[in-house]
């Protein structure tokens, strides 16, 4: 009924009479601004297919690709390195062999099984150091006044942009054994023989919360700041003290950028490589370096490629999380 | 208010609503908007005519400005047809229409120009050569007072200014229909006083129909030819401002524009030229001197301005009839008038405005808890029955 | 609240140094005329001579040319790819597949860089399986697929930035040029762009750094021949210490830190202009 009424009055040239897509978009109860696009069809679609196809072929794609080689059989001396796992054979039948035991390896193999413990271990404790030290970082700079707050974030920002590697080498200068730190402390006194830094868990605690703090510290602040102020004076004029105004009021409301900051840095800590390359301990690795070994060193593919799709898969949902919180904001953000 | 009736007299002269074979210029048939499950326009229609200021007036979420931007083409209608001129407005996009729209937010392109905003439009049509655009910027400059300001940027102009750009950006254009979003209400109340007769002179000067969308009565009633005053996705009452004020259909309308007094009562009298209703609200009758088509006995309700109740300290010749005594509770002295509330026998509160047309001492003054009686005349209530 | 105050302003000066000090360090010791870096010799130092070294070692500088053109390439593309999805997420209604897009384009945000990389390999080599059994074209890995890779990951930080830019946009001001006769291209072109121009401008500068700067990702995409500047220093470093990587460190940091201090400048300048403007508006 609503639609034909659309279509009533039939006088001479109007353009427009689009029923189908009408009610195409209207199930969706389009939003403000787009509805007039019925005309334009075309050109949104070119517009949305640009970046869309790109994202398929070269980001979504491979990872079915690399699905697919996770169940290959590893063949040492191929190029590439595996039998294929569709076969076209000829009598017209398509033979698909599909191997499980680069997964089961993963599972068994001790080598994997503590790997994977540690990886998840190194990231959530650098993850909670990270946090321990931004957040103050955050409050601090969210409760600054506005000049020195752009000053702030400024310094926060600028090693961001200086290499990521090379800030990380700098670490091995002062954490070695004849390192600045050692050097230091021994001119001081305060140790006799040098600590052992390099190539402990230490090391790469310290090596990903110096990467990630600037990850952990932008949406904290993001968050803190849009804090309304009038909120802890209430509290106060309600009795509360400065640290129970804090636990109740703040600490609560801040929950969102906490939870992003913490995933933005748990979830690239899991599979890092570099830093436990530099910094890390040689017996216990972390996973990204199996994979590359598996990679590089042994050339199993299948396997490789098993490891990651495990990643992805013990990845996922915190993925999906920060996914979620990112959309929230932007949502909050939307005037 | 009355130099504004004055005006449309002059500008509609056959107030053409009222003559049933004149044809309308803008025409919303059965318009419906749904958003999910909120219908934000309920099977509305509406008949507008050439020359009007045309007012739909209402309260945040009655769906006048969802009604505005169908008109605009921002939205489609769920249901319904918008004709213009003649036209079915259906999938025609808002930048094919020739309608335009003043924003409440004025949406001046911040990194152009005074001149180069107002050329804008201008430009985005086919045929208009660069010495034209330019005539014609420079014709609505004037117009609209703001020449020197020309190469400015919209941060570097004040509210009053920005909103003058804003006006003559769509003016410009030439639209067969202007649109406008609360257009005052960004402005203090002095400004908008002036701007309100200032857009009415270009209105008319220029000959363009306006719909204007708007929550503040006085704007409506200052601006508007006809209002039409909405609740609720639907069209309640469309009059001119002194029907809309002196004779409100519904309780609805006689509560949102102006204040008024609401006597709920029976019906005991209904003659051709008179009604006599009962009510306790009151404690006493009320006599209207006009007849009211309704069933005896039905429920109705008497509205009664505060500026037409009468204060005095002597009880009237009939005290029986339209008027009830009472202790003054509440005085508010706002310059030119004075709201009383005065707490009736009934125990209902009545405001009553009058004039302080006299300097009068403390003691002749009618003071706080002075018992008092109020009057009116019979001429002054209004009757609704929904 | 003054000894919260206090902790968290502790906590901030702490915060700073620890981000500080290692490149400080770093830039220091460049001038230390030792090769153990760290020990300072008295002797010889300060001295410039590993800078000497830095701009006669034809490997760095020629990987650091290559690093400069595939970051420039990748940014290129990533900011158009990027701006049009922020685009479409931010502006367009519902359609099928948003979701999708959605998760597409803030998944690489997160994705740790092993995947990432493993998986574009794995796509080129099946690439090149496909095309050389169809055409019979042999394309090696190199340039390309490294600034292909590139601009798949980096263009996820230019959606973001641009998708939330347009969020806090006031729409309004697109709707007026659509109301003024504009078409959407039109609007777009004339209107959004200039108005997100920061917001696009900082993405190009956070694709270029990204990919100037990627390690992992470029290590599995890259060909025979086509050594960035972090595949060279990485694989220096991995055995110790090299000052020369400290003289190639200052000069970045120097770089870096001149190019944010003069935008600081620059925006505040800009902004305490504008806003003196907008006080004599309101007043005259």
């Amino acid at each position: 009924m609503s639609l034909s009424a659309a279509r009533t009055v039939g006088t001479r040239g109007t353009p427009g009479r689009l029923g189908p897509v009408w009610t195409f978009l209207f199930r969706y109860g389009p939003p403000r601004w787009t509805e007039y696009l019925i005309k334009n069809w075309a050109g949104q679609r070119l517009v949305i297919s640009l970046p869309y196809l790109w994202l398929l072929i070269f980001f979504l794609v491979p990872f079915l690709i690399v699905l697919k080689i996770s169940f290959a059989e590893f063949s040492p001396l191929g190029r590439p390195p595996y039998e294929p796992v569709f076969r076209w054979l000829d009598e017209g039948a398509l033979q698909i062999k599909l191997l499980v035991s680069s997964y089961t390896y993963l599972f068994n193999e001790p080598l994997y099984v503590s790997s994977w413990g540690y990886s998840i271990m190194v990231a959530a404790v650098s993850t909670v150091l990270c946090l321990l030290l931004g957040y103050p970082m955050a409050y601090a700079i969210a409760r600054s006044t506005p000049t020195y707050r752009n000053v702030f974030l400024m310094l926060v920002i600028l090693p961001f942009w200086t290499s990521f590697l090379l800030r990380v080498y700098a670490w091995i200068g002062l954490l070695k054994t004849d390192g600045v730190i050692n050097n230091v402390l021994m001119w001081l006194g305060i140790i006799d023989a040098p600590l052992t830094m390099m190539y402990t868990s230490f090391a790469v605690y310290i090596g990903i919360v110096y990467s990630y703090l600037p990850f952990m510290i932008l949406p904290l602040y993001s968050n803190l700041e849009k804090h309304d102020n009038t909120l802890l004076e209430a509290a106060s004029d309600l009795g509360a003290g400065p640290i129970k105004a804090f636990l109740r009021v703040t600490l609560p409301l801040s929950f969102p950028g906490i939870v992003a900051g913490s995933l933005l840095v748990f979830i690239p800590a899991v599979g890092e490589y570099v830093i436990p390359s530099l910094l890390g301990r040689t017996d216990q690795l972390m996973i990204a370096k199996l994979l590359s070994d598996e990679f590089f060193l042994n050339r199993d593919w299948p396997k490789a490629s098993a490891v990651a799709i495990a990643m992805l898969l013990l990845l996922v949902v915190p993925i999906m999380l920060f996914q979620h919180f990112q959309n929230k904001e932007l949502q909050a953000n939307k005037k | 208010m009355q130099s504004a009736e004055r005006r449309t007299d002059k500008k509609i002269k056959n107030e053409p609503w009222r003559d049933p074979n004149a044809e309308a210029y803008v025409r919303f048939e059965n318009i419906t908007k749904r958003f999910g499950d909120f219908v934000a326009v309920n099977n509305v229609s509406l008949k507008i005519y050439k020359g009007e200021i045309f007012c739909l007036l209402g309260g945040s979420g009655c769906g006048k400005s969802t009604l505005l931007r169908m008109m605009a083409g921002f939205e489609q209608p769920s249901a319904g047809t918008i004709y213009l001129d003649g036209q079915d407005l259906a999938g025609i996009p808002p930048y094919e229409r020739p309608v335009n729209m003043m924003f409440q937010s004025y949406a001046l392109f911040p990194h152009m120009t005074v001149e180069k905003n107002i050329a804008f439009g201008l430009e985005q049509e086919k045929g208009l050569s660069r010495s034209e655009i330019a005539t014609r910027v420079t014709d609505i400059l004037e117009i609209v007072k703001l020449t020197p300001f020309a190469v400015r940027k919209p941060h570097q102009l004040s509210g009053g200014q920005r909103q003058r750009v804003a006006l003559a950006r769509s003016l410009v254009k030439r639209p067969k229909l202007l649109l406008l979003d609360e257009p005052l209400g960004a402005l203090d109340k002095k400004l908008r006083e002036a701007t309100q007769f200032e857009l009415i002179n270009i209105q008319e000067s220029l000959g363009v129909t306006f719909i204007v969308v708007t929550h503040d009565q006085e704007e409506a009633m200052t601006l508007a030819s006809r209002i039409g005053v909405m609740n609720r996705g639907e069209i309640v009452q469309i009059g001119t401002p002194t029907e809309i004020y002196e004779f409100p259909m519904t309780k609805f309308v006689a509560d949102f524009i102006g204040s008024v007094n609401m006597f709920e009562g029976q019906l005991v009298e209904d003659l051709p030229d008179r009604a006599r209703i009962k009510s306790d609200e009151l404690g006493g009758l009320i006599y209207i001197d006009h007849g009211i088509s309704s069933a005896p006995g039905a429920t109705v309700w008497a509205a009664v301005r505060p500026e037409k109740i009468n204060i005095q300290r002597q009880p009237p010749a009939n005290t029986s009839e339209n008027c009830a005594k009472g202790v003054v509770k509440e005085i508010a002295y706002m310059g030119d008038v004075s709201i009383y509330l005065v707490k009736i026998d009934s125990g209902k509160t009545v405001r009553v405005t009058l004039p302080n047309v006299e300097r009068l001492s403390d003691d002749e003054r009618i003071q706080w808890d002075e018992t008092v009686w109020l009057t009116w005349h019979a001429s002054s209530p209004v009757v609704v029955t929904q | 609240m003054k000894t919260q105050g206090l902790f968290s302003k502790v906590m901030l000066g702490f915060g700073f140094v620890f981000l500080y000090v290692p490149i400080l360090s770093m830039v220091i010791f460049s001038f230390n005329d030792s090769r153990l870096v760290t020990v300072w010799n008295s002797v010889g130092s300060p001295t410039l001579k590993w800078y000497g070294r830095l701009f006669s070692d034809d490997q760095i500088l020629s990987a650091a040319w290559l690093s400069i053109q595939v970051a420039a390439m990748s940014a290129t593309g990533a900011v158009v790819l990027g701006t049009l999805s922020g685009l479409v997420l931010a502006r367009f209604g519902p359609f099928k597949g948003r979701a999708l897009l959605q998760g597409l384009t803030t998944a690489p945000l997160v994705m740790p860089e092993v995947i990432t990389g493993l998986s574009m390999l794995l796509l080129f080599v099946s690439l090149e399986q496909l095309l050389k059994a169809m055409f019979g074209w042999q394309f090696d890995r190199g340039v390309a697929t490294i600034t292909i890779a590139h601009i798949t990951f980096t263009m996820a930080y230019v959606t973001v930035v641009v998708q939330s830019r347009l969020a806090s946009f006031d729409d309004s001001l697109e709707e007026a040029a659509l109301d003024l006769g504009a078409r959407p291209a039109k609007v777009f072109f004339r209107i959004t762009v200039p108005l997100i121009l920061p917001a696009i401008l900082s993405g190009w500068l956070l694709a270029f750094t990204l990919s100037w700067d990627d390690l992992v990702v470029t290590q599995f995409v890259s060909g025979p021949g086509s050594n960035t500047l972090p595949m060279v220093i990485f694989s220096r470093v991995r055995l110790g210490v090299s000052p020369v990587v400290n003289a190639l460190a200052t000069i970045m940091v120097l770089i870096v830190a001149l190019g944010v201090i003069l935008s600081a400048v620059l925006m505040r300048r800009q902004e305490l202009r504008r806003k003196r403007e907008e006080q004599m508006a309101a007043s005259g």
